[in-house]
């Protein structure tokens, strides 16, 4: 095999740095000797304009020419983490270590009014306010006297289409009452939501005895039956078992 | 810092306290309650001029664009928080095994280097400083 010094050093017309293909300038390859007269044509070595920063060092590096400093460990890089190295922990758990809730209105609960429709739905979007900002300059003033009269209002609740500020997305926050209410208090008043529940437990309760007659009924059905004559007792006997 | 928040995030319950009055005064209106509005239009007018204040206080914080794309579609903007968190560990890991690999190749390239150009190599690690190489 070839030497390593060989392969790199004694190339007597190396190709050119491969520059365009996003490598980065390597050295480019050493000039010919200059003549022993010191001729007036001679440009100076592109060393010096070309050269990397390392290019120094690399210069008495013998065949690798091609060396480069190595990164400092100070530097940092990927290899940390970059969560602990920030003081990010408590940040990471807070969002990434439980779920976070969807809604805007989990964020903002106090907010009345629909939170949760679409900005683009009622106008009402954040980019819009950028894209399009509002003609600034003049101060708030206070409105005086005459310009209050501008806002005499007509007597009378508002027309329905027009009650947007009514409209409440409250039903996490009845179900939260309800709980509340369920475990703060050993007998809870009585609430549309607790009568259904008991309703169900009394529809619960009823349930099997309404089966057994239905049963009871179906037997004589299939007694009297001319089709079935004795097997309804004993489909129904082993139908039974099974439940 | 904390601070210059807890300003602005007062006036700004203030003035959505008062909208809301201002919402439940119109929404059925008196003759009796023009005082009352009067009052609460002076009021926005104030909170307006607070929130306005906060501005100085505020010039050098920036939000990501992102954010406010959260917010219009009406979801919550920690959401995007932890979406940053988990990109950017998820990125630090993938750059870390990119590391980790390139320093197992480089020990193993200047092992086997070492084996056949055992001189270059023995030059190579004194310009580096390395006596032995690296395991």
């Amino acid at each position: 095999m070839e030497n390593f010094t060989a392969l790199f050093g004694a190339q007597a017309d190396p190709p050119p740095p491969p520059t365009a293909l996003g490598f980065g300038p390597g050295k480019p390859p050493p000039p010919p000797p200059p003549p022993p007269g010191g001729g007036p044509g001679t440009a100076p070595p592109p060393i010096a304009v070309t050269a990397p920063p390392g290019a120094d060092k690399a210069a008495g590096c013998g065949p690798f020419y091609l060396m480069r400093e190595l990164p400092g460990n100070t530097e940092l890089t990927g290899s940390t983490n970059l969560i602990t190295h920030y003081n990010l922990e408590h940040a990471y758990n807070k969002f990434c270590g439980k779920k976070v809730k969807e809604k805007l209105s989990n964020f903002l609960p106090d907010l009345p009014g629909m939170i949760d429709l679409p900005g683009s739905h009622d106008n009402s979007s954040l980019r819009s306010l950028i894209e399009k900002p509002p003609i600034l300059g003049g101060s708030f003033n206070p409105i005086t006297g005459t310009m209050l009269a501008g806002f005499r209002l007509h007597t009378g609740p508002l027309p329905e289409q027009c009650r947007l500020m009514h409209i409440q997305p409250p039903k996490k926050k009845n179900k939260h009452k309800h709980k509340q209410s369920r475990t703060q208090d050993p007998v809870p008043p009585e609430t549309p939501s607790d009568s259904d529940h008991k309703k169900k437990k009394k529809k619960k309760e009823e349930d099997p005895e309404r089966k057994r007659k239905k049963k009871e009924k179906k037997k004589k059905k299939n007694r009297h039956s001319p089709d079935h004559p004795g097997m309804g007792s004993s489909q129904a006997s082993s139908s039974s078992s099974l439940r | 810092m904390a601070e210059k928040f807890d300003h602005l995030e007062e006036h700004l319950e203030k003035f959505v306290e008062n909208i809301r009055q201002l919402g439940i005064i119109v929404s059925d209106f008196q003759p009796s309650s023009q005082a009352g509005l009067n009052q609460k239009l002076n009021f926005i007018v104030t909170g307006l001029q607070d929130i306005d204040k906060c501005r100085q206080q505020l010039h050098d914080i920036t939000v990501p664009l992102e954010v406010f794309e959260y917010i219009d579609q009406g979801r919550n903007p920690q959401l995007y928080t932890k979406e940053c968190l988990e990109r950017a560990l998820a990125k630090n890991e993938q750059v870390k095994g990119k590391i980790d690999t390139m320093k197992k190749f480089k020990s193993l390239l200047i092992q086997e280097l070492s084996k056949v150009f055992p001189e270059d190599m023995a030059k190579y690690r004194s310009i580096r400083g390395e006596e032995h190489p690296p395991s």
